[in-house]
């Protein structure tokens, strides 16, 4: 099973790696489609099944083909490769890999202040089904960000159907 | 072998994963000037942000709290993504690119 895990994480970065540095960007858009799968993997190995139910369906199903709709729609951009981004390449990667290490220490620092659960514990909390727990927790103690998040969604989808709107 | 599959289920793979995510997103950001490139970048972002939020959750606390957080996150990203796309295909209308270097109309 760990190594379906540690598939999956070289999968996700690899998959991420030719988002970042793929110059045609339709081929880096469907990357990012494999990326998320990848992710949706590790979100079941972490005991989120809901949540990886959810990336596929909103991630995979919803934004990325948006993206590709919005590329397709924009269609000069299959002949014009985006070879530009090769000329300043150092700044930007020296500052990248300044902030992810960064925050890979930092995260390792708390990681390391917080108690540890028990092997017991851990698969315990991998074995129960969440659907129910989440929607419990939504429409219980989180139920203002809930319904902040409800009208968040309403007014980006005017929004977005007024800015797209014909003259 | 061993040690590096521990390592990868362990909470620092997760770390490593979402670090590593992070930082190519800060990467495609930061060189890419086509705005739908862009919004790639963003998207790797958020869901680095949402990878941790989950490893915390599983190996720290033992709630479902940040699993909750990860969902706010990605509604928060599926709105952002069609507000963006919405802004990006005007421009396009507007300008006939969506070059990012472009968009300077409010810089004057």
């Amino acid at each position: 099973m760990d190594l379906v895990l540690l598939l999956a994480e070289i999968f996700t970065v690899a998959s991420a790696v030719i988002v970042a540095f793929h110059p045609n960007i339709l081929y880096a858009s469907v990357f990012l489609l494999f990326a998320f799968c990848g992710v949706a993997v590790m979100f079941l190995f972490a005991g989120a099944d809901f949540l990886a139910g959810a990336q596929i369906i909103i991630y995979v199903g919803g934004v990325t083909i948006l993206i590709l709709f919005a590329i397709m729609l924009t269609q000069w951009l299959y002949k014009i490769k985006l070879v530009d981004i090769r000329n300043k390449m150092l700044l930007p990667g020296v500052l990248a890999l300044g902030i992810g290490f960064f925050l890979y220490r930092a995260l390792h620092q708390m990681a390391l202040s917080l108690p540890k659960l028990t092997p017991e514990a851990l698969d315990k909390f991998t074995a129960t089904p969440k659907t129910a727990l989440m929607g419990q927790a939504l429409l219980g103690s989180y139920l203002l960000p809930f319904e902040a998040i409800t009208i968040l969604l309403l007014g980006a989808l005017v929004g977005a159907v007024w800015l797209a709107r014909p003259e | 072998m061993n040690h590096l599959l521990s390592f990868s289920s362990s909470l620092q793979g997760y770390l490593a994963v979402g670090a590593i995510l992070f930082a190519l997103g800060i990467f495609c950001v930061l060189t890419r000037k086509n705005a739908i490139g862009i919004l790639l970048g963003i998207e790797l972002i958020l869901n680095a942000a949402g990878i941790n939020f989950v490893a915390f959750s599983k190996f720290r606390t033992g709630l479902i709290d940040g699993q909750i957080v990860a969902l706010f996150i990605m509604l928060i990203a599926a709105a952002e993504a069609a507000v963006a796309l919405a802004v990006i295909l005007r421009f396009y209308r507007l300008k006939q690119t969506i070059d990012a270097d472009e968009a300077s109309i409010l810089r004057n």
